[in-house]
C-alpha cells in the first residue's frame, strides 16, 4: 500500500542546507496500521506531511497504492488525498466557524457526495457525538474536537489514514478513548492506519512501529 | 460547486469572516456614493447659484441690438431667452430735481437665474414675487427716492417718456455683473424705450440677452453664435463677468474633487486591510481544505465566486446607503446649504460601481487568489510560511488603478499627483521607520520597565503587519489634516480678500480744490476713507524710443501696443502693491522715474530700466522704469497702472480718487455728497461686495460639511486598520493573561504599543500632509503657500490620542475575559 525508498527531505536554514530525512526505507502493507514514534525534532512529522502528499521530497520515492508522488503537481495529490487519504491531527483542525456536523460534511461536500448530511450525523454518532451535531468547536472539549476531526477523517472512506499525534493534546484517559475509537473505525473500515506518535503505549496497539532518530528510521518490530 | 459556495458563505458569514470584508466595502462604496453625490448635487448648487450672478446661464453682451436671428436660434434649441438694456440716462422729476441714473430697461422673463426683489416704498417690505415694471411704470434705486424728492405714484421723465413710479428696487440679481454707467438703478419695461427717444443710433447702450437651458443646448447654441459675434460683443460667464466670485467656485470646486478623491483612497484602505486580515485569517482554512483533498482551482473557484457574491451584494448595499447618506446630509443641512441642491445624476454610482470593481480587482482578489497556493503543510506546522498576501507588484497595479480613478475623480492631474506626492511620502517614510525603529524597539525595549519591554517587542515582532498599519494611519490622518488645512487656508484667504472694513463707494473726479470739502464732509459724518489719489490720464507711446503701434494696429492679441491709463504720483510704495522687480525712490525724488504694473509693462512690453515715452494731453516726456509693482486688483482700493514721482506729475493738471466705506443705513449720505459736490462721479460697488460675500460664506459652509464627511471616512478607516490587528494581539494578550501577566502590564502594553503607532503614523501624517499641502496650494489653488507647524505636532498627538484610544477599546474584553475563554476564541 504505502513504500517509501531512499526518501531524503533537505531545509534551507541560515547556516546552510539542514537534512531532516536521510534516505528512508519504508513499506507498509494494505489493512496494517504502523507507528513512528520518535523524540521532538526527529522528523516524525515531516515524513508524515511528505507520505501524505503534503510536501514535495527533495529525493527518493513514495509510491502510495500505486501512485508515484514524485510524478505527481500539488493539484493530483490533493485529488489523491481526496479518493485515499483521511488525516487527524495532534491540533484537530477544525473549522471554527462550522459546527461539528458541517465540519464532517465538508470532505464529503468536496467530492460532491450526495447525502452528505446523513453520512456525517451517521459517523458523529459511531463517535458518540449525536447529541454535539449543531455544537461549534469552541463548544466542545478537546476530546469532543478529536473525535469531530476522526469522524470526518472517516466520511470519505479512505484507503489510508494519517494520525498526527492524535492523543498528542488530551488526557491519558481521553487519550486512551479517541485510540480505541481510531482502531476500532480503522477495523471496521479496513483502513491502513498510519500514526506519528511518542506514545509507547499507543505504538504498541499498531501491528508494525518504527523508529525515528535524527532523520532516519529503523523497525523496531515486525 | 456552486451548492458547496453557498454553504461556505453561508457558513462564513454566520462566522463572521465575511462581514469583515463585506462592511469594509459597503464603507467603501457608500463613502464614494455618498461624498460623490453630496459634491455633485453640491456643485449643482453653487453652480445654480453662480448663474444667479448674471441673472443666466449665460449673457450676450453686445453693443448693437441682438439680431433677431441669434433670439430665434436659441429658442430653437430650447433655451429660454429675456433681452434687456442698459444705458446712463437722466431722470427728472421736475427742472431742479433731476439725476444721472443706471437705466436698465427688462422684459418678460427677467430674471431667468435669481430673484428681482422689489418694495412699493423705498424702505417697504421686500417681495420677490417674479414682477418687472409693466410698461408705463418705473421702479428706483431707494436713494433716488430722496434725491429726487418723490415717492411712489408720482411721475418722472425719461428722454421724453413720462413714466409712474411704482416700486422701488431692492435687490437685482445681476447687480455686480449688468452696470451701465455710475448712477443709482432705474428699471423699467423694454416696450417703453422707444418711446423715450433716448436710444439713437451709436448711443452708449449696452444689449444683453439673457439665456437660460440645459448646458447641453446651452453649448450648441454658443458654438452656433461663436463664428458670429462681432466686434464688442461678447458671451458672459460667471468666471468671465466676476472672476472673485468665479475663481471662489472654481477653487471650491477643486476643493469639492480633492475631498471625493481622498474618499477614494481611504475606501481603497479599508478595502486593503479587510481582505489582508480576511486571507490571512483564511489560510488556516484553505490549508485544511486542501488536506481535505481541494484542489487549487476549486479553491480560486470558491474564493473567486465568494468574492463576486461579496462585491455584489456590498455594491449593492454600498451604492443604496451612499444615496441615504447624501440624501441625509441635505435633508439635514438643507438650511445651510448655499443653494437648492440639483440633482445627483448617475455619475456618483458608476463612480461607486467602479472604485468596488477597482479595489476588488487590486486589492481584495490577490491576496485571494494567493490563498491557493497555501500549502497544506500549514495544518502540520503553523510555522510555515504561507503565500505573501500583498505582493509588491499587487500594489503598484492597485496603485495605479487608484491614480486613476483620482484623476477620473478631480479631473486633474495636478491635483492626483499632488495627493500621490504626499502619500508616497508616507510610504516610504513608513516603510523606513517600520524597518529601523520598530525594528530597534526590542533593543530599546531590553533596558525599559517589563511593560515596555513586553509592548516593544510586540511591535518589533508584528513589524511587518504595524508598518503597514502605521503607513494606512499615516495616510488617513494626512488626508483629513491636508484637507483641514487646505479648508482653512481657503476660507482665510477668501475672508483676507474681503475684510469687514473693505471699501465699497470709489469716489472720482474730485477737483483738486474741492479737496478740502470733501474731507470736511467725511471728517463730520464720520465716514471711513482712503487717502485721495491724484490722477492724470496719458498714454504710453514708445518704449526705448520704439514707437508703440495703436491698440487696432497691433500685431496680434499680445504684441506690446500703446495703452491709455490713469497716472498718479506718490513718494511712498502704495500700500497692498509688492515691488517685483526693481526699488522704490526716496522721499521727494526729482528724477524723471516711474513704477509700472506688472501685466500693463508685458502689454507695452517694457522691463526694469527701460525708457518710456510718455504722452500726456500735448507734452511728451521721457522717463525710466525704476521698478515693477504686482497689484491686488481684488483689493477695492485705488490701484494704478502707472505710478510716478510726485515731482515729475506736479505740471500736469489732474483730478483726484478715493475709496471709502458706506453702510447700507447710511446711503443717503451720498445724496447729500452729489448735492455738495454735483461733479464728482460715485462708484458704488456695495451691493457687488454684499453678494461676493454672500457667496464666499456659503460656499465656506459647504466646504465645512465635506470636511465633515470626510473626517467622518477616515475615523472609519482607522476603526478598520485597528480590527485589522485584533487576531495577532488578542493571540498574545490571551497567552499573557494565561501566563498570569496582570491587567496592568496587558493594559499598558496595548496602551504603550498603540500609542507608539499612533504617533509614529501621526509624525509621518504631520510630514506627507506638509508636502501635499505645498503641492495643492501652489499649483492647484494658486495660493501662497506657509508652512503650519502645527501640523507637525498636532499630527502625532491626534495619531497617538485616537490610535490609542481605539485600538485599546478595541482589545478591552481582552483584559475582562478569563484567559480559557480567550485562549478557546483565538
Amino acid at each position: 500500500m504505502i513504500k517509501v525508498s531512499q526518501l531524503l527531505k533537505t531545509v534551507p536554514t541560515a547556516d546552510g542546507d539542514l537534512d531532516i530525512l536521510r534516505g528512508i526505507n519504508l513499506e507498509i502493507a494494505e489493512g496494517t496500521s504502523a507507528a513512528i514514534v520518535g523524540a521532538s525534532g526527529s522528523g516524525k512529522s515531516t515524513l508524515l506531511g511528505l507520505l501524505a502528499g503534503m510536501d514535495v521530497a527533495s529525493g527518493g520515492e513514495i509510491t502510495l497504492d500505486g501512485h508515484r508522488l514524485s510524478q505527481l503537481d500539488e493539484d493530483q495529490r490533493a485529488r489523491l488525498r481526496a479518493e485515499k487519504i483521511g488525516f487527524v491531527f495532534q491540533s484537530f483542525q477544525l473549522l471554527p466557524a462550522l459546527t461539528a456536523r458541517e465540519n464532517v460534511m465538508l470532505p464529503l461536500e468536496l467530492s460532491g457526495k450526495k447525502q452528505a448530511d446523513d453520512i456525517a450525523d451517521r459517523l458523529l454518532e459511531q463517535v458518540g457525538l449525536s447529541d454535539r451535531l449543531d455544537h461549534y468547536p469552541t463548544t466542545l472539549s478537546g476530546g469532543e474536537q478529536q473525535r469531530v476531526a476522526i469522524a470526518r477523517a472517516f466520511a470519505r472512506q479512505p484507503k489510508i489514514l494519517f494520525a498526527d499525534e492524535p492523543t498528542g493534546n488530551l488526557d491519558t484517559r481521553t487519550g486512551e478513548r479517541v485510540i480505541d475509537l481510531l482502531f476500532q473505525l480503522n477495523a471496521s473500515e479496513g483502513t491502513t492506519l498510519v500514526l506519528v506518535t511518542h506514545d509507547d503505549r499507543l505504538a504498541r496497539r499498531c501491528d508494525v512501529r518504527f523508529g525515528m532518530d535524527a532523520g532516519e528510521l529503523c523497525i523496531l518490530n515486525a | 460547486m456552486r451548492a458547496l459556495i453557498w454553504k461556505f458563505l453561508v457558513r462564513d458569514w454566520r462566522g463572521g469572516e465575511l462581514s469583515i470584508l463585506l462592511m469594509a466595502l459597503v464603507l467603501a462604496v457608500s463613502v464614494v456614493v455618498g461624498i460623490s453625490g453630496f459634491v455633485s448635487r453640491l456643485q449643482g448648487a453653487l453652480l445654480s447659484e453662480s448663474a444667479r450672478f448674471l441673472a443666466a446661464d449665460a449673457v450676450i453682451v453686445s453693443r448693437t441690438e441682438v439680431p433677431e436671428e441669434w433670439i430665434e436660434e436659441a429658442a430653437s434649441v430650447g433655451l429660454q431667452v429675456s433681452a434687456s438694456l442698459g444705458f446712463p440716462s437722466m431722470a427728472v422729476a421736475d427742472i431742479e430735481r433731476m439725476a444721472l441714473v443706471s437705466v436698465k430697461a427688462v422684459s418678460a422673463g427677467y430674471p431667468l437665474k435669481g430673484n428681482l426683489q422689489w418694495s412699493v416704498d423705498p424702505y417697504g417690505t421686500v417681495q420677490s414675487d417674479g414682477a418687472i415694471p409693466v410698461p408705463g411704470e418705473v421702479w428706483l434705486a431707494p436713494r433716488l427716492f430722496a434725491l429726487l424728492e418723490v415717492a411712489s405714484g408720482e411721475t418722472i421723465t425719461v428722454g421724453e417718456r413720462p413714466l409712474v413710479i411704482a416700486g422701488a428696487v431692492r435687490g437685482e440679481p445681476d447687480a455686480t455683473t449688468a452696470v451701465f454707467g455710475f448712477g443709482p438703478r432705474l428699471l423699467m419695461h423694454v416696450d417703453d424705450i422707444p418711446s423715450t427717444g433716448v436710444v439713437q443710433p451709436g448711443s452708449r447702450v449696452e444689449y444683453r440677452l439673457l439665456l437660460g437651458g440645459s448646458a447641453d443646448a446651452l453649448e450648441i447654441f454658443l458654438e452656433w453664435l461663436k463664428p458670429k459675434l462681432g466686434q464688442g460683443q461678447r458671451v458672459d460667464s460667471v468666471a468671465t463677468s466676476q472672476p472673485r466670485i468665479g475663481d471662489t467656485l472654481d477653487r471650491a470646486q477643486g476643493f469639492l474633487l480633492l475631498a471625493g478623491s481622498l474618499a477614494v483612497v481611504l475606501a481603497t484602505a479599508a478595502i486593503l486591510l479587510a481582505s489582508r486580515r480576511f486571507g490571512e485569517r483564511h489560510t488556516q482554512y484553505v490549508a485544511i481544505l486542501k488536506s481535505l483533498g481541494a484542489q487549487s482551482y476549486e479553491i480560486s473557484r470558491l474564493y473567486g465566486s465568494c468574492l463576486f457574491v461579496i462585491g455584489t451584494v456590498s455594491t449593492l448595499l454600498g451604492c443604496i446607503l451612499g444615496w441615504a447618506i447624501q440624501g441625509g446630509f441635505i435633508w439635514a443641512l438643507g438650511s445651510l446649504l448655499p443653494a437648492t441642491p440639483g440633482p445627483a445624476g448617475w455619475e456618483p454610482v458608476v463612480m461607486g460601481v467602479v472604485t468596488a470593481l477597482v479595489c476588488l480587482f487590486f486589492f481584495a482578489w490577490p491576496p485571494l487568489s494567493r490563498l491557493a497556493d497555501a500549502s497544506p503543510l500549514h495544518v502540520l506546522r503553523a510555522e510555515v510560511d504561507v503565500a505573501r498576501m500583498q505582493r509588491v507588484q499587487d500594489l503598484l497595479l492597485g496603485g495605479a488603478a487608484i491614480i486613476g480613478l483620482m484623476w477620473w475623480y478631480s479631473g486633474s492631474l495636478t491635483v492626483t499627483f499632488s495627493v500621490l506626492a504626499g502619500l508616497l511620502l508616507v510610504t516610504v517614510l513608513g516603510v523606513i521607520v517600520g524597518r529601523t525603529l520598530l525594528a530597534g524597539g526590542h533593543s530599546i525595549g531590553g533596558f525599559a520597565g517589563s511593560i515596555w519591554r513586553v509592548a516593544l517587542s510586540g511591535l518589533q515582532r508584528r513589524r511587518r503587519s504595524n508598518s503597514l498599519q502605521m503607513v494606512i494611519f499615516g495616510v488617513a490622518i494626512m488626508l483629513m489634516l491636508m484637507l483641514t488645512v487646505v479648508r482653512s487656508s481657503l476660507i482665510s484667504q477668501w475672508q483676507a480678500q474681503l475684510p469687514p472694513d473693505v471699501p465699497n463707494h470709489f469716489l472720482l473726479n474730485l477737483a483738486p480744490e474741492e479737496r478740502e470739502q470733501l474731507q470736511d464732509f467725511f471728517t463730520q459724518r464720520a465716514v471711513q476713507t482712503e487717502r485721495l489719489y491724484p490722477m492724470t490720464r496719458g498714454r504710453i507711446m514708445e518704449v526705448n524710443g520704439a514707437a508703440l503701434p495703436r491698440w487696432e494696429e497691433a500685431e496680434s492679441e499680445t504684441a506690446p501696443r500703446q495703452r491709455e491709463a490713469n497716472f498718479t504720483w506718490s513718494d511712498v510704495q502704495p500700500a497692498g502693491n509688492e515691488l517685483i522687480a526693481g526699488e522704490w525712490w526716496p522721499q521727494d525724488a526729482v528724477e524723471p522715474w516711474v513704477s509700472v504694473e506688472e501685466e500693463f509693462a508685458r502689454d507695452i512690453g517694457a522691463s526694469l530700466g527701460d525708457q518710456l515715452t510718455v504722452r500726456i494731453g500735448a507734452d511728451s516726456f521721457t522717463v525710466t522704469v525704476r521698478n515693477i509693482r504686482r497689484v491686488d486688483w481684488q483689493s477695492m482700493r485705488p490701484n494704478f497702472f502707472m505710478v510716478f514721482p510726485r515731482s515729475v506729475l506736479a505740471a500736469y493738471p489732474g483730478m483726484y480718487m478715493t475709496s471709502f466705506l458706506l453702510t447700507p443705513d447710511r446711503k443717503n449720505l451720498l445724496n447729500d455728497l452729489v448735492r455738495e459736490l454735483p461733479t464728482v462721479t460715485i462708484i458704488e460697488l456695495d451691493m457687488v461686495i454684499a453678494e461676493t460675500r454672500a457667496v464666499v460664506d456659503q460656499v465656506a459652509r459647504a466646504l465645512e460639511l465635506v470636511l465633515a464627511v470626510i473626517l467622518l471616512a477616515g475615523a472609519l478607516v482607522l476603526v478598520a486598520g485597528v480590527q485589522s490587528s485584533l487576531d495577532g494581539r488578542l493571540k498574545e494578550a490571551a497567552l499573557l493573561r494565561a501566563l498570569g501577566a496582570r491587567r496592568e502590564l496587558l493594559l499598558g502594553t496595548l496602551w504603550i504599543e498603540f500609542l507608539v503607532l499612533g504617533g509614529l503614523a501621526g509624525g509621518l501624517a504631520g510630514v506627507g500632509a506638509e508636502a501635499a499641502t505645498y503641492a495643492l496650494q501652489t499649483r492647484v489653488f494658486d495660493m501662497v503657500w506657509t508652512p503650519t507647524p502645527l501640523m507637525w505636532w498636532l499630527g502625532p498627538v491626534i495619531g497617538a490620542a485616537v490610535i490609542g484610544c481605539l485600538g485599546v477599546w478595541s482589545c478591552r474584553h481582552v483584559v475582562r475575559t478569563p484567559p480559557v475563554v480567550l485562549l478557546r476564541e483565538v
